[in-house]
Formats: structure tokens, C-alpha cells, sequence
């Protein structure tokens, strides 16, 4: 309700000539931009091209933030080796490490994957360790009475009892792994949504400008609901337990 | 059918800590379980039943001395020993289902088709009448049923001997009962060998052919006692025998002067 009062307003303030400016096109001719834009593949090139970047960035950050946070909660030496490193790198925004990054890793995707990778992966790593150190040893000892072999213990009790948290990290890390793609194709962008979002800004396009913007809105929030979809699966069980109250 | 092993329970001693905050838990305690009895051990809160038992179940390494299954030496190899929690609740696996927390049970003691561990668990969970609640999460039983559940799934696993660490201590009164006469009819059907840690005096007598009275901290063996009840136990008729209450008299008698060897022995 509140989203369509608010576009209305949009259009009137445009259209009325309320505010007069060549940065503000009307609503309406957003949409048949971005319209435009779907049909003729263009936008769906730049979108589709960012997601692909992102979900790389994405899945090689998790797994070794997932991989990284169990060994930390479960080799002591591994913590006090990598922890403080951890923390020492975390505070880093990325993209003040960018402009050097692009000195190793030049202009192409490896950088931008690398980035993405880089900043999902410390809450992820840090979630899961959470989650890995938290489990109850309880579990680990029904475990043991059962014969469950070392080996076995993480993938049935370990991981099964740690996913809620892990989750978290994983929910954290999409969020991120949107932002900084979108930021790391704006500093160093030859395609995707940021170099054409940059583009479009240098070539007063405003129309397609905001086009663009409204296409990724609505791809991150259906990006946000599947992996909320995807959650509820996964962990129904510690979600249903809280509402249950036990 | 797996029939119970006799136990030898010989110089364990269990030290916590070291240096100044060094405690002593249990001083050299040693104990033999018959194949198929069910023996219970009573002892002053704190004196290290639970110690002891987690001990004797190899979840727990001791400080000296060693436990015997069968007459061989298996401190630290659970095998063919199922240890059942006191906190039920936090026993079961919350993201597993019923079915699946009993499957859980066996699936590494054993090659099983998908067919052949859904039969079993039925069996199981059958036999402690749980069988049409198989599909929901345990957090959606009542505590009684959850208990249940953790009964199935440790007799899936059909082991020689049973270790029960006050299974029954945190569910109300008559599912208490209940839960007694679920556990003896069992025992007597699978003959698996039971071992019971509990500072409940009646449940210790009611249940057991022997029971073991512990001294206070650090746990030594005061004394073994046979009951001498006949079986089958019932709820009611079996607490009003005069041997009930001779047996109860004498080891509250214990218990209540902290079994500190003031007295000669039952």
C-alpha cells in the first residue's frame, strides 16, 4: 500500500512539474524503459551478468566460510592461528582494497568474485563457528553411545545441529554479496548492473538509470524469499521448536 | 534377541582437575554384574553415580582401573552398550523425526536397506506404543512420549547392556509408573543386562534384583543388597510387601546418615 502511494507520488511530482528536472522522469516512463529494456535483452544481459558474478562470489565464499568456521570451532590450533587474523581483516571495507586489488587481479570477474567471496565470508565463517562450538555436547555423546564414528559425528550431529546458525550467516551473506557486487562493477565495471548503472548516470539516461534500479529491487527481494523458502526447509525444526515453546 | 553380558567392574578410580582444585569423584570402586540382572546404584546426590556410570558406558575415560564386557576390555568402546540420558528431551535429536532418531539408533551398527531400518523402527516404536507418531519431531511430544521415543531408540540399537542414568527422574508421578512397567516388560523380553543410577529409593527396589549403595563423595561401594521381590512387579502390590519396606528401610537408613561408614554394612 504504502509501496503504491508512494510511486504515485512519484509519478505526480514528475508529471505535474513539481520538481522540473531532466533526472526525474515520470514513473510511468521508467517502466516502459524497463519494459523496453526486458524485451530487447538488454537489461537482462547486465542483471543476468551480475548474478552470475554474484552466485560465484557467493558459493566459493560460503563453502570455505563454512569449511573455515567448523575447523575453527573444532582444532584449537587452527583458532588461535586464523581468529586473529580474522579479526584483524574483517573491519576492511572492501571497497577501499579494491583500487589495489585491480593491480593483482586486473579489471575482470576473478576480481569481482573475489570480492564477493571476500566479504560473504566472514560472517558466514563467523556464524558457523558460533554454531559449531554452541551444539550441545549432549549430542555428541548420544552419538557416541550410538557407535557414530568420528568422521560421521560432523556430518550427522555436528552440521545438522550447528545449520539455524550457519543460516544466519548464509542470510548475512546474500545481502552483502548484492551490495558488493553491484559496488565492485562500479569501481572496476566493463558489464553488470554497476558499470551500467555508471554508465547510464555519465550518458544523463535517467530513465534507464532508474530502470535498472528497479529491476534489481525486485530481483533481490526475489532472491531474499527464495533463500527464506529455502531456510524454512532446511531448518523448519528449529523454527517450529521456538514458536513451540519447549 | 541379544542376550545380556555379565559386567565386571574392577578398581575404577575417577580424579577431576589436578593441583590444588583437584577433586576426587570416585576412589577405587569395583562391582560385578551378573549376565541379565537388573542392578540398581543409590547414592547421596553429588557422590558420582552419574560419573560412574558414564564411566562404565566409555563416554567418560577413568582415571585408573577398567570395565570388562563379557570378560573383555572395553573402556572407551561402547560396543553393545547403550547408554540412556536422564535429559531426554535434549537426547533427541530436535531436527530428526521420530522414526528417524530411532533409526538413528542402529544405522551404524549395522548394513541396513532403507526397508529394512523403516521395519525396525516400526518394531521398536511399537513396542513402547508409540508406533503412530513415527512422522513428528520429538518437541511435539509430551515428555513422557519423548522418554519413550529415547527407550526405542536405545533398545534399537539391542544392546547387551543397558545403562539408565535417572531416565525416569523428571516426568510426573504416574508416568513414572508407567514408564517402570514399560522398561521391566522389556527387560524381560530382550534380557538385555540393566544397570539403573538413581537417588530414588522406591524406583531402586521396585525395579531392581540387586541394589548397590554408593558413600558419599568420594564413591566407594558401601554394600550390595538382593531384594528378593518376586517378579513380575506390580505398581501397587510389590511397594506393600513386607520385604519392599524392610529393603527400603535399610537403605534409606543409609542414605540418610550420608553413608559415611558409621555403620557396619546392610
Amino acid at each position: 500500500m504504502l509501496v503504491v502511494a508512494l510511486l504515485l507520488a512519484w509519478e505526480i511530482s514528475a508529471r505535474s512539474g513539481l520538481v522540473r528536472s531532466a533526472n526525474w522522469p515520470p514513473f510511468s516512463a521508467v517502466v516502459v524503459a524497463l519494459v523496453r529494456g526486458i524485451a530487447n535483452g538488454e537489461l537482462v544481459a547486465v542483471v543476468g551478468s551480475s548474478l552470475w558474478r554474484m552466485l560465484q562470489g557467493y558459493v566459493l565464499g560460503s563453502a570455505i566460510g563454512i569449511a573455515v568456521g567448523i575447523a575453527l570451532a573444532m582444532v584449537r590450533p587452527v583458532r588461535y592461528t586464523l581468529l586473529p587474523a580474522i579479526e584483524l581483516l574483517r573491519p576492511i571495507p572492501i571497497t577501499a582494497v579494491i583500487p589495489p586489488l585491480i593491480f593483482v587481479l586486473g579489471l575482470e570477474d576473478r576480481l569481482k568474485i573475489f570480492c564477493i567471496a571476500f566479504s560473504v565470508f566472514f560472517p558466514i565463517a563467523l556464524n558457523t563457528m558460533a554454531g559449531v562450538a554452541s551444539v550441545d555436547p549432549i549430542y555428541e555423546q548420544v552419538a557416541k553411545t550410538f557407535g557414530v564414528p568420528s568422521p560421521a559425528m560432523l556430518r550427522r550431529v555436528i552440521i545438522p545441529a550447528a545449520m539455524p546458525m550457519i543460516f544466519a550467516g548464509l542470510r548475512t551473506g546474500v545481502a552483502i554479496a548484492l551490495i558488493v557486487t553491484v559496488i565492485s562493477e562500479m569501481i572496476a565495471g566493463q558489464q553488470g548492473i554497476g558499470y551500467y548503472l555508471m554508465s547510464m548516470e555519465f550518458a544523463m539516461r535517467a530513465t534507464d538509470m532508474y530502470a535498472v534500479i528497479i529491476l534489481l529491487t525486485l530481483v533481490a527481494y526475489a532472491i531474499n524469499r527464495g533463500f527464506v523458502a529455502w531456510e524454512a526447509q532446511i531448518i523448519r525444526w528449529a523454527r517450529t521448536r521456538d514458536f513451540a515453546g519447549t | 534377541m541379544t542376550a545380556g553380558e555379565a559386567l565386571q567392574i574392577d578398581s575404577i578410580t575417577k580424579t577431576f582437575g589436578s593441583g590444588v582444585g583437584q577433586v576426587e569423584a570416585i576412589a577405587s570402586f569395583s562391582l560385578d554384574v551378573e549376565a541379565g540382572e537388573f542392578l540398581s546404584i543409590v547414592g547421596p546426590s553429588g557422590c558420582g553415580k552419574s560419573t560412574l556410570l558414564q564411566i562404565v558406558a566409555g563416554l567418560m575415560p577413568p582415571t585408573s582401573g577398567r570395565v570388562l564386557l563379557g570378560g573383555r576390555d572395553v573402556t572407551g568402546e561402547p560396543a553393545h552398550m547403550v547408554y540412556l540420558f536422564q535429559q531426554y528431551a535434549k537426547s533427541l535429536l530436535p531436527w530428526m523425526t521420530v522414526e528417524a532418531n530411532v533409526g538413528f539408533g542402529f544405522e551404524h551398527r549395522g548394513k541396513f536397506t532403507p526397508e529394512q531400518a523403516r521395519v525396525r523402527c516400526r518394531e521398536y516404536l511399537d513396542m513402547v506404543g508409540l508406533g503412530d507418531v513415527a512422522h513428528r519431531y520429538p518437541w511435539q511430544l509430551s515428555g513422557g512420549m519423548q522418554q519413550r521415543v529415547a527407550i526405542a531408540r536405545a533398545l534399537s540399537a539391542q544392546p547387551r547392556v543397558l545403562l539408565l542414568d535417572e531416565p525416569f527422574s523428571s516426568v510426573d508421578a504416574l508416568t513414572r509408573l508407567e514408564l517402570h512397567a514399560l522398561i521391566l516388560e522389556l527387560w524381560e523380553k530382550q534380557q538385555f543386562t540393566a544397570i539403573l543410577v538413581t537417588h530414588d529409593v522406591d524406583e531402586a527396589v521396585f525395579l531392581a534384583d540387586r541394589v548397590a549403595m554408593l558413600t558419599q563423595r568420594p564413591a566407594t561401594l558401601f554394600g550390595v543388597m538382593e531384594t528378593e521381590l518376586p517378579r513380575p512387579r506390580r505398581p501397587v502390590e510389590t511397594n506393600e510387601l513386607p520385604r519392599f519396606l524392610e529393603v527400603r528401610h535399610r537403605l534409606l537408613g543409609h542414605l540418610l546418615a550420608k553413608g559415611t561408614g558409621t555403620h557396619d554394612g546392610p
